[in-house]
């Protein structure tokens, strides 16, 4: 823990840039290319619908003849911009539907290279809801947003191309606004920030505060806290409303901004060239233009600022997106775990100088082909860490193990998964058993007469067993080693049972030993004394377990 | 309390609600009138000045007018954004509000393995209450804004360009015809998207926790796949239903333009010529104006979609409404006395009878046995947290108690309990206790040295600020700081070193003597004094046999 901590630090000190930004960034970066192609043709699109359509207003009206020409190059125009528009928009929505596969595929990556104990160690549910949002977030961010970003540089130049068409001195003018107007942005960006920084201290917690409550509904009503609860739950929802509307108000003025400059240019252009058409006044640029030039410069100055709105429009992109980058660092280490050197292997079946993580020296021992081999000991000395190092799950500190020549394992404990499906299936999983080795193995563990599941090996398993007491999940995990070949690891089978099952689970892991190694991690002095072998952990030294330590045994 | 969640705005932000859409109104209104006047302001003085009316032509009021509608334009839309985040928030807090309340009177809120408590389950949850949250602003709203002004130009172009009606008839039709299939096309990716989010977290869950099972018997990398696929699928539906509404887009957003142009020549077709083309000129350039708020049509799509699973997703997990607590009646000394109680599962299959008991106070009771055999089921009875059965009986102080008194006399100290993201005084649930009583239970429960260094007793703790067994200690705090007269502890040694749970435990008891103390455990090893029973399903096995004790325990 303390170590993915450090690196972690070091990546932020050496590049800015979170490692799933980058890995995000490099897989749109293709077609991005093509992306913002698109959406640099839509501009043009547009530009020249307006010229088209200023042509012909203006014709229209100043002389009125119709233009021809003009009516249709803007009425296909206009097609062609609708098109181009979603097409843009289908390529955002399919660039971002890859990247954010793209993540799934790393983070799958990363889960399977893992230790699996860390894997199973991971918070889940937050992994999962991650896992669900981050990657989208982090997508918009690098897509979406990175094309609103590169339009704001292109579709304002593009703008002013085509109004220095008729006339650069009013083109000029748009171009000297943008500075202005980047001074206001980067005032209100600052007080956003500022504002945002200082109220997310006090906000954060609120914010949470509906989810949170939710959350812990059955320990309010076992605490007698429930009218206490609702009722502060109400006070801080409308502390949390009045903070978040101080927020908006200043980030609403970014738009705002937006809006004023360009509603002022309308305001601003009309008035000097009205004043050109009348000869009242000889401004460079607004004096003796034609109707249609006028209108295209008054058509145009809204556009210009177009790109800066929509981009001011995906401030919270850019937000959840950098804060998906960071959740999901948990899949992108900085560097590899240093792969240490496998020691050699032992000449027979066993160990040799092993040294446990977190649990310590081991004395050397043999295995057998076949039969049952207990390990025991009490909690913390490192029985189930014995059971994963021999079965490859685990490195160990420093020595080696060597299993007895088999094909395939299979691993017995309370968190063997168990699919969902009639039981019949679950216990055949993985198996090509026929269906009368799946009878027998489940009539063996008492799974086709449970009195407490009826249904036999119909009985239908829920997802993710939900339906399964932990007893039922251990005996389901028996049956389907039964069927498998191979050494058999058994992770404390009968902790969870009633005695009549925990028989049942000790006479079917005695019958396995009999043609295969079985390797069980075992409390049940029954289930020892059945043992042809026993490896004694912990009694050199005194065991310190932590409450942790025994809770993850009794697991 | 009884106000229910789906329950139609309240007084409260209706007002701003009429003041939002106002607003919006005459920034829309304000919108569009720019576009027209800065246009045909510019046609009249072009057309003014080729007569010798140039210097008589009234330049200042159409310039005013022009000024005003752009100010108009930027405050009336900063208002109205204000205004309708204000009314939105307004309507979140009571909405959700009552949200808890609804769900603090369902029945699943007591039985077994509280679903939202799972973080992806809550996340889910909450995503669906955001949806609802900001279905009117971002639904309802810009419809009613946007259909109203599109209703008003419509029936200016009725009047002023009547052919201008016709392609805009054909492109509604389009627009329509698009619409409806992308709205059937986002409603069933969504509804895809929620199936298989679900499957994914329920299969990627048990993947992760099977990790060292499936690792050990190289399957996990595929296991891993096949859980993750979904997700995958995911990400590629919802690109499937942004195309769908792309393509609606880009019909709407041709209204604008087309518009501008038919009117145009509708106009001049009619005859209109010069100064007579200005009030048409007007009208089309308002259309113009109205090309970028149109496109809110297509996104309320989307939102109500969203909304509608939302409901639908809320709407099963609200379920008839659970009675309350009970104030107790009359005296609660003496003995708990239990009639014809049976074990069940936690999905309610009948697992036998418990047999009939007295508990007394100042001696505790464990209940032992494995892992499925009732004993939580058994605790929740006698804390009122299921519903009452025919033939059941609960006696305290020589009373019957129903579910919703017992409720009243019991703390529950469940096996599952978690922090509150809250102050450790308020994760306490003793609002009356000093201070004093405060550290006494910590003292109690060995925290009170944990609690001291992180901060006292108004330090704000969450989940992952205490390990198991420091939440487990505080959960005891709780139960020690309890007034009520049954105690009920469910697993209370879990996460617990043997000795550090004996010990408190002890200590605990010792406090208790006026109390009822009911208790269990799977561990059969733990060295406390109380008396002790086994319970097994289908079969009631006092300790190691001794019938003596049954008769002890057992009444008739």
């Amino acid at each position: 823990m303390a170590r993915t901590r450090t690196n972690r630090a070091r990546r932020d000190d050496a590049q800015p840039e979170p490692a799933a930004l980058a890995h995000a960034r490099k897989t749109a970066r293709g077609g991005l290319r093509r992306l913002h192609a698109l959406q640099a043709l839509r501009c043009a699109a547009t530009l020249i619908f307006a010229v088209a359509l200023a042509r012909f207003a203006g014709t229209l009206i100043e002389t009125g003849r119709l233009d021809g020409p003009a009516l249709t190059l803007a009425a296909g125009v206009a097609l062609l911009g609708a098109f181009l528009g979603a097409r843009s928009e289908g390529r955002t929505a399919d660039l971002e539907a890859e990247v954010g596969a793209g993540l799934i595929d790393a983070v799958e990556a990363r889960l399977a290279t893992m230790p699996a104990r860390a894997a199973a160690d991971l918070p889940r549910g937050a992994v999962i809801a991650g896992l669900q949002r981050h990657p989208g977030a982090l997508a918009r961010l690098v897509v979406g947003h990175a094309a609103a970003r590169r339009m704001m540089a292109v579709g304002p130049v593009l703008t002013a191309g085509a109004v220095a068409l008729v006339s650069w001195q009013a083109a000029l003018a748009l171009l000297l606004a943008t500075p202005v107007m980047i001074v206001f942005f980067a005032l209100v960006g600052g007080l956003i920030r500022d504002r945002a920084a200082a109220q997310e201290a006090a906000l954060g917690r609120l914010a949470t505060q509906f989810a949170d409550r939710v959350r812990t509904l059955p320990t309010i009503l076992a605490g007698h806290g429930l009218a206490r609860e609702t009722a502060k739950l109400d006070r801080r929802l409308d502390a949390y409303a009045d903070g978040t509307l101080g927020v908006l108000a200043i980030a609403f003025l970014n738009a705002g901004v937006l809006d004023f400059f360009s509603s002022l240019a309308i305001a601003i252009l009309a008035v000097f060239l009205g004043l050109g058409h009348l000869g009242l006044a000889e401004i460079p640029g607004f004096a003796h233009l034609a109707l249609w030039q006028s209108l295209l410069i008054l058509l145009l100055a809204p556009e210009y600022f177009s790109p800066f709105r929509r981009y001011a429009e995906l401030y919270h992109a850019k937000a959840e997106g950098e804060a998906a980058a960071t959740a999901l660092a948990w899949a992108f280490p900085s560097e590899e775990a240093r792969a240490s050197e496998p020691a050699p292997l032992p000449d027979a079946p066993g160990a040799r100088g092993l040294v446990l993580p977190h649990a310590g020296r081991v004395r050397d021992f043999g295995l057998p082909e076949t039969g049952l081999v207990a390990v025991t000991g009490p909690s913390g000395a490192g029985k189930s860490t014995l059971l994963r190092v021999l079965a490859g799950v685990e490195a160990p500190a420093s020595g080696a193990v060597r299993l007895p020549e088999a094909e395939g394992a299979s691993w017995v404990s309370l968190d063997t998964p168990v699919p969902a499906g009639p039981l019949r299936d679950a216990i055949a999983a993985g198996t090509p058993a026929p269906p009368e080795a799946v009878a027998r193995a489940a009539a063996a563990l008492g799974l086709s007469e449970d009195p407490h599941w009826p249904g036999g090996l119909d009985a239908a398993v829920r997802a993710g067993a939900e339906n399964l007491s932990g007893g039922q999940r251990v005996r389901v995990a028996v049956a389907r080693m039964l069927l498998r070949p191979g050494t058999a690891f058994c992770d404390e089978p009968t902790a969870k049972l009633d005695p009549a099952n925990a028989a049942r689970v000790r006479q079917a892991l005695a019958t396995a030993a009999r043609s295969r190694l079985v390797l069980v991690a075992t409390h049940d002095p029954a289930l020892a004394a059945l043992a042809e072998k026993r490896i004694v952990l912990g009694q050199t030294d005194c065991a310190r377990d932590t409450a942790r330590d025994t809770a993850r045994d009794a697991a | 309390m009884t106000r229910s969640p789906s329950q139609a705005a309240p007084g409260g932000s209706a007002r701003i609600w009429r003041l939002a859409f106002g607003l919006a109104a005459l920034a829309l209104a304000a919108n569009l009138a720019l576009a027209g006047t800065a246009v045909s302001f510019l046609a009249a003085v072009a057309l003014a000045s080729a007569g010798p009316a140039a210097f008589a032509f009234n330049f200042h009021h159409p310039a005013a007018l022009v000024r005003l509608f752009a100010l108009l334009r930027t405050g009336a839309r900063y208002g109205e954004r204000m205004a309708g985040h204000r009314a939105a928030l307004a309507d979140q807090v009571r909405r959700r509000t009552g949200l808890f309340a609804a769900l603090a009177r369902a029945p699943e809120s007591r039985s077994a393995g509280w679903q939202l408590g799972r973080p992806e389950r809550l996340a889910d949850y909450i995503d669906d209450v955001a949806d609802l949250d900001y279905a009117r602003l971002r639904v309802g709203f810009p419809l009613a804004t946007t259909g109203t002004a599109l209703l008003a130009l419509l029936a200016a172009t009725a009047l002023l360009a009547p052919l201008a009606l016709l392609p805009l008839a054909l492109l509604a039709l389009a627009g329509g015809l698009t619409g409806s299939r992308a709205a059937r096309r986002i409603t069933a990716s969504e509804a895809s998207i929620r199936r298989a989010r679900r499957r994914a977290a329920a299969d990627l869950g048990a993947v992760l926790a099977g990790s060292v099972p499936l690792a050990a018997e190289g399957r996990r990398a595929s296991a891993l796949r096949v859980a993750l696929d979904p997700m995958r699928d995911a990400e590629r539906e919802a690109a499937c239903g942004r195309q769908a509404l792309a393509r609606c887009e880009a019909v709407m957003a041709l209204a604008g333009p087309l518009a501008v142009l038919a009117v145009l020549l509708a106009s001049w077709q009619a005859g209109a010529r010069g100064t007579g083309l200005l009030p048409a000129a007007f009208l089309a350039f308002a259309w113009l104006g109205l090309a970028e708020p149109i496109l809110a049509l297509p996104r309320a799509l989307l939102g109500s979609v969203r909304a509608r699973l939302a409901r639908a997703s809320l709407a099963t997990e609200e379920t008839p409404d659970a009675q309350g607590e009970d104030a107790a009646r009359g005296s609660t000394r003496g003995a708990l006395t239990l009639h014809g109680l049976r074990l069940r599962a936690p999905d309610g299959r009948d697992l036998g009878p418990v047999p009939d008991l007295a508990v007394t106070p100042g001696i505790a009771l464990t209940l032992v046995g494995a892992s499925g055999c009732g004993k939580t089921t058994v605790l929740k009875t006698l804390a009122g947290w299921t519903d009452d059965r025919d033939g059941e009986a609960i006696r305290l102080g020589g009373l019957d108690r129903p579910a919703t008194e017992r409720r009243a006399l019991t703390h529950l100290g469940l096996h599952d309990a978690v922090i509150l993201a809250d102050t450790v005084r308020e994760n306490l649930f003793a609002p009356e206790a000093s201070d004093a009583a405060l550290w006494t239970a910590l003292a109690a429960v060995e925290l009170d040295d944990r609690i001291r260094a992180g901060g006292g007793l108004d330090a704000w703790i969450a989940e992952g600020c205490l390990s198991l067994g420091e939440a487990q200690r505080l959960n005891l705090a709780r139960a020690a700081l309890s007034p009520a007269p049954v105690i009920l502890l469910d697993e209370p040694a879990e996460h617990l070193g043997d000795d550090q749970a004996a010990r408190i435990l002890k200590r605990l008891l010792a406090g208790w003597q006026d109390r009822i103390v009911v208790l269990t455990s799977h561990r059969p090893d733990l060295a406390l004094p109380s008396r002790r029973i086994t319970l097994e399903p289908s079969s009631f096995a006092p300790d190691q046999g001794r019938r003596p004790w049954v008769a002890a325990l057992c009444r008739p």
